[in-house]
This record gives structure tokens, C-alpha cells and sequence, in this order.
């Protein structure tokens, strides 16, 4: 009974933290530029990211290991130093965007502008972080995080074709715009496969003491967690496809987007939009703030755990709450968390072989995995993915750049 | 003496550096074409439309509202300068910027409407706003074609 509320309660809180700005923004502008032309790179991501969220569950429930300690241990550390500061320039792009989505949620529904709220909010983060305990912080903002199902309710009002939907799920070109199409598709591919959710997720295992009888539990929660996350990024896409494409809207900025909800659910859909923005961007930068100390604490051999007291692991507190001060100073200078949220998801995108392939030579460690090391599937089709994200962004981004 | 040499072809390579980053950022950030320009166009008077729309329906707040139509406002300024400058032959610019104008101008009494809160001017308004939307459709397509 204990494990089936577990399972339950991980389900909930993938699907309810599976949102924030880089999935909901590159859905929308997919949506709304290509109608659901775009919906197969998020199934792709989502794909790639179930296969990907299992394997750094079952590498700490039988090796006791998170991923950064295993990848120092096994590659030693100038190797990992390199993945690391690619992963934390990466990671604290995604930090000042998810800072930046929840001062622009309070941006829309106060009129005050969202560099003022860059302080406030950064110190709200960080209260969070410094008083209270991984389970508050995992599932907490998650279980509010539901409120994002709003997307899936507006999606579903807007009466979608399902057989012009289906159609989008397989990969097609589009007429014109194709720097534009193959630079929204990376974008996607790099929402959807966040580096720093897979190592947040094994640190998460090691936090809530997992072990090999756990294996099927986490194989449950990224099956259908991931699953129904990737309806909600779906769904975002379909409604965007729906109500903004038709009327010509691009989305630059994100006062557009908050019109996204407006058509379908006249009474509540801007509201429920800012809030489920609010509440997406608020679990994801408290999980990316955590997962930027987590690096850190790791990589260095320090003591860690977002359940032990600040005096206990003090650098590792000290790291975080550095880097959420840090990156407010780009927005409070009036930097647009949109253009910073596109450009690190393509970035993000592009550096997934340098963040994923030593973690697949793990998962094929016997030393590390023993029987439950990777089988020849999940193996293949991780390398095709990360393989495709990375030619397309190493096509798509130049492409974009010249072409303005 | 050898780090005199390394110091040296550092310099050189910095200096290389400084004279390529410039060069290849110039030719690199191309300016987008007068379609994707108009494709702009019609988003913002879009997105000013649908915020008007919004908001008298009382489902936004009258500050989103005011804010959205202001930013509509600024950026169609802001791309109709660059839009007015590379327009291909044989597209009456006259007209286009006539209509550019006076789209900026209806965005901007609706913006002081909303404050005011008067409904009923700012629904003519936001009628006439779609009338010059068609038009600067009709542009957007002319364009198109000549590209």
C-alpha cells in the first residue's frame, strides 16, 4: 500500500513538475508558428527523457551513486570538471529564465515590471531553499504545480482535429521559416531532455534513500509521469496551434503567451495561465538551484543533502545561494527571460552528447549496475535521439543566427 | 625568451581576433526580410486586437492590457521604421505607412481608452483596427508575391 502511494505521489509530481518556462515558451511559439507541425519533437523529448529519468533512478538505486559521483568516480575528475561547466553555464541560463518566467507571471497580473520583482523573488527562492526539506521542495511546488492540467482542459475546449494532430506526431518539413522550424524543434528537444532534471532526479533517489526494490517503482513513475508531462507540453502546443496561429500571433514576448488560455477559457484562462506560470517557474528554479549545488557539493567530494541543516553542508548551501543571487542580476538590468529561455534550450540542445554519453557508458557499467546494467533498446534509442538533437542544432542554430 | 615568443603570438592572435569577431558578426546577423517584417506587423496588430478583445470581455486586467497595447504599440514602431526602408519595388509605401500609422495610433488611444475605462469607444476602436489589419494583410501578401 506505502508503495503504491508512492508511486502515485511520484506519478503526481512529475506530471505537476513537468511544466516551466522553456517547455511551455518553445510549445507555444511551436504551436503558434507551425501549427502542430512540431508536435513529433516533443514527443521525441519526452520519449528520450522517460528513457533517460529511468536509468538515472535505477543507476542510484543499485549503485548507491547519483550521477555526477559515479561520473567523477569512473572518468575521473578533468573530466568531469568539463561536463560540469558545461552543465552549470547551461543550467544557470535555465535558472535566470525560470527567475524571469515567475517575475513575468507577476508582471501580467500586477503591471509592476518584472525586473523589480527579481530581488523579491530570488529571496523567496532561496528562503525556501535554506529553511526547508527536499520532500517540501519535490513535491510541494509539484502538487501545485497540477494546476497546469488547466492547459490540457483549454487544449481539449478548442476542439483539436485529432487526425491533422496525429498527422504532426511523424516529422515533415515546412514550406518556408526552416532555420525557424529546425531551431524551435532543438529548442524542444532541449526543453524536453533537461540535463539537469536527470541528474536532479538521481541526487532525489540518494536523498530519499532508493535501493533495487525501488527499481520498479521508478520505472513506473517515469513511464507514465513522463508520459502524461509530455500531454501537458502537448497540450500547450495544440492551444497555441488553436488560438494564436490562426489570428497570425507570433510569440516574441511573453504578454503574447498570456493569451494563450483567453479563447478557450474566457473567464479564468489568463489567470490560470499566470498562475500555472507562477507555480511552473517557482518548482523549476528551486529543482535547477538545488541541481547547481548538487554539481558542486558532488563533484568536490563536500557534504550535501537539501535535508541537512545549512551548518551541516555549508558550501554546499553557500554555492546555492550564490548562484540564485547571481542570476537575478541579468534581469534586474531588464534582460528578456524569453530570449535567455530559447537560447538555453538550443544550447541546452547542443551540449546533450557532452552530459549524456558518459552517462550512458555508466549505465552500461557492470561494476556499477551488476544484472540491471542497459539493454540494447534503451541504449539505441537514446543515441539516435541525442544523436538527431545534436545535428539539428548543430545545423539549425548557425542557421538561425544568420538568418536574424 | 620563449615566453616573450608566447606572449608575442598571443598578441598576434588577439589582434586577428579583433579584427574577425566584428567581421563575422556583421555578416552574420542578417536583418530579416520585408515578409518576415510584415509577418511581425500582423502579430502585433493581432496581439493588440485579441488584448482588446480580452478585455472587453472583463477576462484580463486593465494594467496587462494597457501594458500589452503599449508594447504592440512601441514594437510596430520599431519594425515599420526598419519595414518603410526595404520595401521591394513597386509596393506603394505612401499607403502602407499611412496605414501603419494610423494602426498605431488607434492601438494607442485604446491603450488611454482602458484607462478610462470606456468600453463603448474602445470597441470602435478595435473595429477599426481589424478594417486596417485586412489592408496590411493585403500588403503583407502583395509582398510576398514580389519577393
Amino acid at each position: 500500500m506505502k508503495k503504491v502511494l508512492q508511486i502515485t505521489l511520484g506519478i503526481i509530481t512529475s506530471v505537476g513538475g513537468f511544466l516551466e518556462i522553456g517547455s511551455v515558451t518553445t510549445a507555444a511559439q511551436a504551436g503558434a508558428s507551425f501549427g502542430y507541425q512540431l508536435l513529433w519533437a516533443v514527443l521525441l523529448g519526452t520519449l528520450c527523457l522517460i528513457f533517460l529519468v529511468e536509468m538515472s533512478g535505477r543507476l542510484a538505486a543499485v549503485s548507491k551513486h547519483t550521477i555526477v559521483d559515479a561520473t567523477r568516480e569512473r572518468f575521473g575528475f578533468p573530466f568531469y570538471a568539463v561536463v560540469m561547466l558545461g552543465m552549470v553555464l547551461v543550467a544557470f541560463m535555465v535558472l535566470v529564465a525560470e527567475l524571469g518566467g515567475i517575475g513575468l507571471s507577476l508582471q501580467i497580473l500586477t503591471g509592476l515590471g518584472f525586473p523589480w520583482w527579481a530581488i523579491p523573488v530570488s529571496f523567496l527562492v532561496w528562503l525556501l531553499m535554506w529553511k526547508g526539506t527536499f520532500r517540501l521542495i519535490e513535491n510541494g511546488a509539484s502538487l501545485l504545480g497540477l494546476v497546469t492540467l488547466s492547459f490540457v482542459v483549454a487544449a481539449v475546449k478548442l476542439h483539436p482535429e485529432w487526425g491533422s494532430a496525429a498527422h504532426g506526431l511523424l516529422p515533415t518539413m515546412p514550406g518556408d521559416q526552416k532555420a525557424k522550424y529546425g531551431f524551435v524543434a532543438v529548442s524542444i528537444l532541449g526543453a524536453s531532455i533537461s540535463p539537469y532534471l536527470i541528474y536532479f532526479y538521481s541526487s532525489g533517489a540518494i536523498e530519499d534513500k532508493w535501493d533495487e526494490s525501488y527499481i520498479p517503482m521508478n520505472r513506473m513513475i517515469a513511464g507514465f509521469g513522463m508520459t502524461f508531462g509530455g500531454f501537458l507540453s502537448m497540450a500547450v502546443l495544440v492551444a497555441a496551434a488553436l488560438a494564436l496561429q490562426p489570428k497570425g500571433i507570433d510569440i516574441d514576448k511573453f504578454d503574447q503567451a498570456a493569451l494563450l488560455m483567453t479563447t478557450a477559457l474566457p473567464k479564468w484562462g489568463f489567470y490560470l495561465f499566470a498562475f500555472s506560470m507562477l507555480v511552473a517557474c517557482f518548482g523549476a528554479a528551486l529543482e535547477i538551484s538545488l541541481a547547481i549545488a548538487y554539481f558542486f557539493a558532488q563533484g568536490f567530494g563536500w557534504n550535501w543533502g537539501e535535508d541537512l541543516e545549512p551548518s551541516k553542508d555549508s558550501r554546499f548551501s553557500f554555492v546555492y545561494t550564490i548562484i540564485i543571487f547571481l542570476a537575478a542580476v541579468p534581469l534586474l538590468f531588464g534582460v528578456d527571460p524569453i530570449k535567455v529561455t530559447m537560447i538555453s534550450m538550443a544550447l541546452t540542445a547542443a551540449t546533450l552528447p557532452l552530459t549524456i554519453v558518459p552517462f550512458l557508458f555508466l549505465m552500461n557499467d557492470p561494476i556499477y549496475l551488476g544484472e540491471h546494467r542497459n539493454g540494447w533498446v534503451s541504449n539505441s534509442v537514446v543515441a539516435i535521439i541525442i544523436l538527431i538533437s545534436f545535428v539539428l542544432a548543430a545545423i539549425s542554430i548557425p542557421l538561425q543566427i544568420i538568418g536574424g | 625568451m620563449r615566453l616573450k615568443r608566447l606572449l608575442a603570438v598571443l598578441n598576434q592572435i588577439r589582434a586577428k581576433s579583433l579584427l574577425v569577431v566584428p567581421l563575422l558578426f556583421s555578416t552574420a546577423c542578417k536583418p530579416p526580410t520585408p515578409t518576415e517584417q510584415m509577418a511581425s506587423v500582423i502579430s502585433w496588430l493581432a496581439t493588440a486586437g485579441m488584448a482588446g478583445d480580452a478585455w472587453l470581455r472583463h477576462t484580463t486586467p486593465d494594467k496587462y492590457t494597457r501594458q500589452t497595447l503599449e508594447l504592440s504599440h512601441d514594437t510596430l514602431l520599431q519594425i515599420s521604421d526598419d519595414l518603410l526602408k526595404s520595401l521591394p519595388p513597386g509596393i506603394d509605401t505612401a499607403s502602407l505607412d499611412n496605414v501603419l500609422t494610423r494602426s498605431r495610433s488607434r492601438i494607442a488611444q485604446m491603450a488611454r481608452l482602458v484607462e478610462a475605462k470606456n468600453s463603448p469607444a474602445f470597441l470602435s476602436q478595435l473595429d477599426s483596427l481589424r478594417a486596417d489589419q485586412k489592408i496590411v494583410k493585403q500588403f503583407s501578401d502583395s509582398i510576398e508575391s514580389k519577393q
